[in-house]
């Protein structure tokens, strides 16, 4: 054999050795890691854990800083599909809440995304910070009151909808509101503000046909009953089911 | 007979450093699904400020307990005070390290887990 042929032969183990080496036996070693890099679920659970530090202190600016460490986020959205996500899964209702409330707070005005940085740490520090813009809430204490329950039939809908607006004193829409839905085998809940494109105080939730149920905001102490999908006269032959429209508003 | 051992050395080497340069700097093992436990240390105490910001919101320290056992195996206490070291080495503000100190003594007041002891 000649000598190129062993050099070429040399060269190839020599190839296979070291990226079995590389790639298996001391491969890079990743332990300083940014949050972007999170497997999906500790991904979820750090963006939750972002909103209930938001809706503990409501620094949205503190907040829009964290959620700026993922660089994919779609963030409403995002936050929104997980809020159902963990009410669905039956974890903490004071999760969704707050994942509903700071998803309903970034929908507000414009999107200023902080200026990404490489060496400055993520946490705040003793630098004066704006102050927060404050999201519409609802004044602690003061009651909710029925104030209109109609019948709606919209052939846009694909399903018949109990869609639950809630105000607050000032005609504002008041998102992470608990609404309580229960009929004869079950009861279910969901918060407004999740689908901040139809409205911050917006809810809804679907109902099955034959069924009544009974509406309650968790705030308030006033129940709506005798909710059921009623027959709607579609344009043609065909009836459809409609919806029912509920608004809440709180007393002065 | 040498020539060609020296060839074979020769390549093996230049082979190994070609696929070490490709394996740790071009192409390097990509991790993309980390867990929290691998967060690099200013993100880990941000992490562990949002635990002490909602504790003291919502005083659920079940939760709290949940959130930082996520962070890894050590003393949930031992996080908190890491981050408690961190924030004072970078300057945060006397409202996160009183939310911090509040999560930490509430912590370290737990009865400790039972160690396996002497017989």
């Amino acid at each position: 054999m000649s000598r190129r042929l062993f050099l070429i032969l040399g060269f190839g183990i020599g190839l296979a050795v070291g990226l079995y080496y590389a790639w298996l036996i001391s491969p890079v070693e990743y332990v300083e890691t940014a949050p972007y890099s999170l497997r999906a679920d500790f991904r979820g659970d750090y963006l939750a854990l972002i909103a209930s530090a938001y809706a503990s202190g409501g620094d949205l600016l503190r907040a829009r800083t964290r959620l700026a460490l993922f660089p994919d986020l779609d963030t409403a959205t995002e936050l929104a599909a997980l809020a159902q996500q963990r009410l669905a899964a039956g974890l903490a209702d004071t999760e969704a809440s707050a994942l509903s409330q700071l998803a309903s707070a970034l929908s507000q005005g414009p999107i200023r995304t902080p200026v990404p940085t490489v060496s400055v740490s993520p946490t705040p520090s003793n630098t004066p910070r704006p102050s927060p813009t404050r999201r519409p809430t609802a004044i602690p204490g003061a009651a909710f009151l029925l104030t209109s329950r109609e019948q709606i039939c919209d052939p846009l809908l694909s399903e018949p909808l109990i869609q639950v607006v809630v105000l607050n004193a000032a005609q504002g829409s008041v998102p992470g509101q608990e609404v309580i839905v229960v009929w004869d085998t079950g009861q279910d809940h969901f918060f407004t503000g999740l689908k901040p494109e139809l409205g911050l105080g917006y809810g809804d939730f679907a109902m099955t046909e034959g069924v009544t149920y009974t509406l309650q905001l968790a705030d308030s102490l006033q129940p709506v009953t005798h909710l059921a999908a009623h027959e709607c006269e579609g344009q043609g032959d065909e009836p459809y089911l409609g919806s029912w429209l509920i608004q809440f508003e709180q007393s002065p | 007979m040498q020539n060609k051992l020296a060839s074979l050395i020769l390549g093996l080497v230049f082979g190994a450093l070609i696929a070490l340069v490709y394996g740790w700097l071009v192409r390097p093992v990509e991790y993309i699904d980390t867990s929290l436990d691998s967060l690099s240390i200013d993100y880990r105490t941000d992490y562990v400020l949002m635990v002490s910001e909602s504790y003291a919101s919502d005083q659920d320290l079940t939760l709290a307990q949940v959130r930082l056992a996520a962070l890894g195996p050590q003393a949930l206490d031992e996080y908190v005070t890491q981050a408690i070291d961190y924030a004072l080495d970078n300057d945060f503000s006397r409202a996160d390290l009183e939310r911090l100190n509040a999560l930490a003594i509430v912590l370290r007041a737990l009865p400790q887990p039972a160690g396996i002891g002497p017989p």
